[in-house]
């Protein structure tokens, strides 16, 4: 589902974010991406989604070379990739459902598609009774979950969270990991990059250590450390 | 790529809701630079019109009485002929006046109704040898009291002068009117801008959940399309009030006869009500086309 072959990422002023970076993701995994900050962590999923590009190496989503994706296309492929952030990136003059309505309305999705998949979604992630909040009315937790909902309404392939779990306490924490987990075993490909060492510890699942832009260690059903 | 007209609808109508004051300010000035180049045109088109009859270099027209003897009217011919202040002359008929009468007056059928090539006058243009004011008024004194003639008409100095300082007020109008017009693109161009800015969460969550950059873009074209394009309309609406204004004036003043000469025709207003209207839509779609391609990519 996701392969980098040799993919190297220098910023501006020749800060290496990844070097030479070589991983393989298959179909329904779930991995987790750990290391400090500025490992190369957050750059991952920007390349993955193409909001950046690598200066060197290959890049395949769903069997397709992203790295040579022409900009046209980009909106396509992000259709299959759903995004979640550590700020959850509401929009505070929309409801909860609106929200979510407009990840589908931006994509060309007729009215009653919408009008099904919304609720329906927002049941999913336990939100059902407050559709017609607005974001400032609604608990961290519960606004990451609206997050989730816009993010896998499209039913997509593969799920990026970036430190989604960065802000909430413990408690909300493991809430929202159910809720990724559910996802996943829908078939749903997911990557998250964290620092939440008891969740990766708990989870038991595939982890991806990087520091200073190497990948060094990559262990299925792992620990943080 | 579906495009949802709903959507853009609602969104292109949210934004010029949302930035009310730089909308306006865009769009008056559009109005402003658009009025300025119009009435410029307007002014180009009275000058020529009033100036028409004298192309060519013809400073001079002998009107002759319309039943005139054919020998008398050679005589004066003759006499043109011979003059040495006269390089060439032309002879226009009655048949031919009612040809240009009917050119002059295309738009009002009533008036070529009423009359008929009998009782227009044939006429002399005249090119004299020496085309300044003091020879041509010479020549007009002259042949104003022959036998036959009933009057003379020269280009005279007002229409000479005029033709030459509304040249260069016109080419100031229309320096004015550019610049306005360069100001109108670059405020139409901030406003697309603020606007984007306005809504750049939005925006972002668009494009990574996978809109299209089209999709996105659209709106903000619209946004400023509609700027020029309303603009344009309403400097085509002030065209039109000035040209009424200017045309009742002109009408009223019986003693500056040849003022009336001035009377810029509907089409004329009209062909450039369409250029000002075109340009308006140009600059906004220019204006907010660049906007939109400098701080939309993805």
């Amino acid at each position: 589902m996701i392969k980098l072959e040799n993919v190297t990422k220098v910023y501006k002023g020749d800060v290496v974010a990844l070097k030479d970076a070589s991983c393989n993701i298959d179909k329904g995994e779930f991995v987790f991406l750990v290391g400090p900050s500025g490992s190369g962590k957050s750059t991952m999923i920007r390349l993955l989604n193409k909001q950046e590009g690598p200066q060197a190496g290959r890049i395949y989503v769903a069997g397709k070379d992203i790295a040579e994706l022409s900009a046209w296309k980009v909106p396509f492929l992000r259709r299959n990739i759903g995004c979640v952030f550590q700020d959850y990136k509401l929009l505070s003059n929309k409801t909860v459902y609106e929200n979510v309505a407009f990840a589908l309305e931006v994509i060309g999705r007729p009215k009653h598609v919408i009008k099904t998949q919304v609720p329906a979604i927002l049941e999913l992630v336990g939100l059902a009774k407050k559709q017609r909040n607005y974001p400032e009315e609604l608990s961290g937790g519960e606004q990451q979950r609206v997050s989730i909902a816009r993010a896998f309404v499209n039913r997509p392939l593969i799920l990026l969270a970036d430190e989604p779990t960065g802000n909430l306490d413990p408690n909300t924490s493991v809430g929202i990991m159910r809720l990724l987990d559910r996802i996943n075993r829908t078939g749903t490909t997911v990557v998250m990059a964290t620092h939440d060492r008891s969740i990766v510890d708990t989870m038991r699942r595939r982890v991806i250590e990087l520091d200073r832009g190497t990948i060094i260690r990559d262990q299925a059903r792992g620990v943080y450390e | 790529m579906a495009l949802n007209v709903n959507y853009i609808a609602r969104e292109t109508g949210l934004n010029l809701k949302r930035n009310l004051t730089l909308t306006i300010a865009s769009i008056l000035t559009v109005v402003v630079s658009l009025s300025l180049v119009g009435i410029s045109f307007l002014v180009r088109q009275g000058i020529t019109n009033a100036s028409g009859r004298f192309r060519g270099n013809i400073e001079l027209i002998v009107f002759l009485e319309p039943k005139i003897e054919p020998a008398q009217r050679a005589a004066i011919g003759k006499s043109l002929e011979e003059n040495p202040e006269v390089k060439k002359i032309f002879y226009v008929n009655q048949q031919q006046a009612f040809e240009d009468f009917k050119e002059l007056f295309k738009d009002s059928p009533e008036m070529i109704g009423s009359v008929s090539p009998a009782i227009l006058p044939a006429s002399y243009r005249v090119v004299p040898e020496n085309p300044d004011f003091q020879a041509t008024r010479a020549l007009s004194q002259t042949y104003g009291r022959k036998a036959g003639v009933r009057e003379v008409v020269s280009a005279d100095k007002t229409i000479k002068a005029l033709q030459k300082i509304t040249g260069k007020i016109n080419a100031g109008v229309i320096i004015a009117g550019a610049v306005a017009l360069a100001a109108a693109l670059l405020l139409i161009f901030n406003t697309i801008r603020t606007a984007m800015f306005a809504r750049r969460r939005e925006i972002e969550v668009m494009k990574l959940v996978g809109a299209t950059n089209w999709f996105i873009r659209v709106p903000f074209m619209l946004e400023g399309l509609i700027q020029g394009l309303v603009g344009g309309a309403i400097s085509v609406a002030v065209l039109y009030l000035y040209n009424n204004y200017m045309t009742t004036q002109l009408v009223d003043s019986d003693e500056i006869q040849f003022f009336q000469n001035f009377l810029v025709e509907s089409p004329d207003v009209l062909n450039t009500g369409i250029v000002l209207l075109v340009v308006g839509a140009l600059v906004g779609a220019v204006g907010s086309g660049l906007a939109v391609s400098r701080f939309l990519d993805v």
